[in-house]
């Protein structure tokens, strides 16, 4: 505790040294203890439990002016009415107890002061203010009769959120939180409770896959070592059988390898068993994927009406051409193009050579009505 | 699974044939009497405008000048068509690129008139155009070096104005790839002697290249031409072969717009102008004659093109005074549009679009 809580005490618990040149965040672990009641959340934690902490090569205290430039290791905490104060400032202003802060004069005690996570405080404080509705406001939607009022209930977290955030109406919706708080109180136990058992679910599930593979490993060892013994003893047998007996060598030597056979083929008999382990699992993946499965409709993407002559000629494999002639003789490809195919010019020649062949010409003997297109470009000069 | 059952389900009876779907049967596809009378009004019409020009300049000028004829024309269109194959012949360019010139040159002049644009430079421009859309790209300084009297800026030009008369439709559906299908499929017959249908194929593309100054591309469809060109080299190999068509198709009955596919016979009917038309019209004109137009053409030319000219001058002071007064409308909307508090004015549907875009000048 003593070390943990050291850099309150005036004495900085900064690890390697300062080094400011790297990046604008930097790690440090100061655990605190929160004894504020009113809006007070610590800046965010990643993943590890540590937080980030924002660091900036201008920063300024705002109460004493030392910058990083005379103090390198100047450090920057936020206060609770969310106001920049150097580490000697709260040391000097707030050992003695509560103390009214330099900017906007509201009572401050040394313990509430957190490290800054983001660049601008305006983000720390909505952060801050949503961790702390969360913890009450944390009814689900099966709470709820009806998506309507789940929908009203979000949008009056929504609204409280606001208000504190921007300083609107704070007594007022204090008092409707300390309402929701009383009236609610058996359900947000209870869905704490919820959160908690599910967090404890997800944690020994990872629990158990663990134990899972970690015995799957053994086991696969455990073979290993196995097979390795048993290839070594019948070595040794062999070689005592080569020594002793007076029979034929070859012989010999076939019949220890059916044996070996037989042995690696019951072997792997056994360890088909602890496959099962395996399948257990996959078949669990796998049923979490299909509660999520999307139907997949094939993509066609080229839908259109045309009619290419398709049925009016078959395309051969090969033909007596001279036009195609050197093309074809040409197997390096020098003198095509990329992708190019004769067959494809082939079967252009042949729709052309069907197209449109019954096709009346306009204003014959045997006009078919569709023929007669209504918009013949018009003689104009 | 669902969705490809319900793609086919349509079926094979609602499905529009890709022929049917080019913007050679949709924009480009005539009737010898709608080619005819489209001719001679854009001429009529060209007439008209050049001499109301003439008359501005000097009036009583016009009295005496003897302009073309709409078969004057053609006559013109069609010896520079078959100058493109010779070009072609000089870049060494496939046969894509010089068919694919002819039939611009050839729709470019549906549109317009040779008394406004002289072939020649339109030629050009449509080669150079077809260069491209048919990938076989050149730079445009080779090309402008290797033709004499020509600067890449006559080219240029005219360029976008080919690629606008053209309505940008620069897919072209060729006889001579039709004829080369025929030339595949056939080997399907049986009883086919080689030597004999590779005579007929290389005298049917002979007829091919002949189709190109005619307007049968105007006005039947690629595989109908080289099927023609086919019965004017071996009558018998085409009818065959028309025959094999008619038998296979005939177990599924397809495409809707002929609910009654045509007999074989049928198909021999539909390609029989086509052979004489090609025999008749698919020769080069008489350069003299020819000479005789162009040397006309030069005094009936539309003043307003020419550059130097009153007429032209005029022209385009009077664009360049639309022009002015379309940038003051403009500004004058700005205007007031920053002045309502609105920088990009009112919504487009709410505002009067004036799409006076000065691209008609003819």
């Amino acid at each position: 505790m003593s070390n943990r809580n050291g850099w309150l005490r005036g004495t900085t618990i900064r690890k390697g040294g300062t080094s400011f040149n790297s990046n604008h965040t930097r790690h440090t672990t100061p655990q605190i203890q929160s004894t504020s009641s009113t809006i007070f959340g610590g800046g965010v934690k990643d993943p590890s439990g540590r937080t980030s902490e924002y660091f900036s090569m201008d920063d300024q205290c705002p109460v004493c002016k030392s910058d990083r430039y005379l103090n390198p290791k100047l450090r920057l905490l936020v206060s609770a009415c969310y106001h920049k104060m150097c580490e000697s400032c709260i040391d000097r202003l707030f050992t003695l107890g509560p103390a009214p802060c330099p900017v906007c004069a509201k009572t401050l005690r040394k313990l509430a002061f957190t490290p800054q996570t983001f660049e601008d405080l305006g983000v720390e404080k909505e952060v801050a203010v949503r961790r702390r509705l969360a913890k009450n406001f944390n009814k689900r939607r099966e709470d709820f009769p009806d998506l309507r009022s789940y929908n009203d209930y979000l949008e009056d977290v929504e609204d409280i959120a606001f208000h504190l955030i921007n300083d609107i109406d704070v007594p007022e919706t204090e008092a409707r939180i300390a309402k929701y708080k009383i009236e609610n109180a058996n359900l947000i136990e209870l869905n704490v409770q919820r959160e908690e058992q599910y967090a404890q679910y997800l944690k020994e599930q990872e629990e158990i896959d663990r134990l899972d593979r970690e015995q799957r490993a053994a086991e696969l060892r455990r073979l290993e070592e196995e097979e390795r013994e048993e290839r070594e003893k019948g070595r040794r047998e062999l070689i005592d059988k080569l020594e002793t007996s007076d029979k034929d060598a070859l012989k010999l030597v076939a019949r220890s390898k059916a044996q070996a056979l037989k042995r690696a083929s019951t072997r792997s008999a056994s360890s088909s068993a602890s496959n099962v382990f395996q399948s257990n699992a996959k078949l669990l993946r796998s049923r979490a994927a299909q509660s999520t499965v999307i139907p997949d409709v094939p993509h066609v993407p080229l839908q259109d009406d045309w009619y290419a002559y398709e049925d009016k000629f078959a395309l051969r494999d090969n033909y007596d051409d001279p036009v195609s002639e050197a093309v074809r003789r040409d197997r390096e490809g020098i003198m095509r193009a990329g992708g190019y195919r004769v067959e494809e010019a082939w079967q252009r020649a042949l729709t052309f050579a069907v197209a449109g062949l019954d096709l009346r010409p306009l204003g014959s003997a045997v006009p078919s009505k569709s023929t007669e297109p209504a918009d013949v470009v018009m003689a104009e000069a | 699974m669902i969705s490809t059952t319900e793609t086919e389900t349509p079926g094979f009876s609602q499905k529009i044939p890709l022929y049917e779907g080019s913007t050679q049967f949709r924009h480009w596809r005539y009737s010898p009497e709608q080619l005819a009378r489209t001719r001679s009004a854009m001429n009529a019409a060209a007439v008209q405008a050049i001499k109301d020009a003439f008359e501005a300049d000097l009036p009583g000028s016009s009295s005496d000048v003897s302009f073309l004829s709409a078969d004057e024309e053609i006559l013109l269109v069609k010896l520079y068509a078959g100058k493109v194959s010779q070009l072609c012949g000089h870049f060494r360019f496939p046969e894509e690129v010089e068919a694919t010139a002819v039939t611009y040159l050839k729709r470019f002049y549906l549109k317009n008139t040779v008394m406004d644009y002289h072939p020649k430079n339109v030629m050009l421009t449509a080669l150079f155009i077809a260069t491209k859309t048919t990938n076989h790209p050149i730079s445009l300084e080779a090309y402008a070096n290797h033709i004499p009297k020509t600067l890449p800026s006559d080219v240029l030009d005219l360029e976008f104005l080919v690629a606008q008369s053209l309505g940008f439709d620069f897919a072209v559906w060729h006889a001579h790839r039709a004829l080369w299908g025929i030339w595949l499929d056939i080997q399907n017959l049986p009883d086919i002697r080689m030597d004999e249908l590779r005579q007929a194929y290389d005298v049917a593309l002979k007829h091919v290249r002949a189709s190109r100054l005619t307007d049968a591309e105007l006005i039947y469809t690629p595989s109908q031409i080289a099927l023609a060109c086919l019965s004017l080299a071996s009558p018998s190999l085409a009818a065959a072969w028309a025959r094999s068509q008619h038998n296979s198709r005939s177990p599924t009955p397809p495409s809707p717009p002929t609910p009654m596919p045509p007999s074989e016979s049928a198909v021999l009917d539909i390609i029989e102008p086509i052979a004489s038309m090609i025999t008749t019209s698919g020769v080069l004109p008489d350069v003299e004659a020819v000479r005789e137009v162009d040397r006309r053409l030069r005094l009936c030319k539309n003043p307003e093109k020419v550059v130097g000219s009153n007429a032209h001058k005029r022209k385009q002071e009077e664009k360049e005074h639309k022009a002015a007064e379309k940038r003051a409308r403009k500004a004058e909307r700005i205007r007031k549009a920053m002045e309502d508090g609105d920088p990009f004015g009112t919504s487009l549907h709410e505002q009067d679009l004036d799409d006076d875009d000065d691209d008609d000048e003819d």
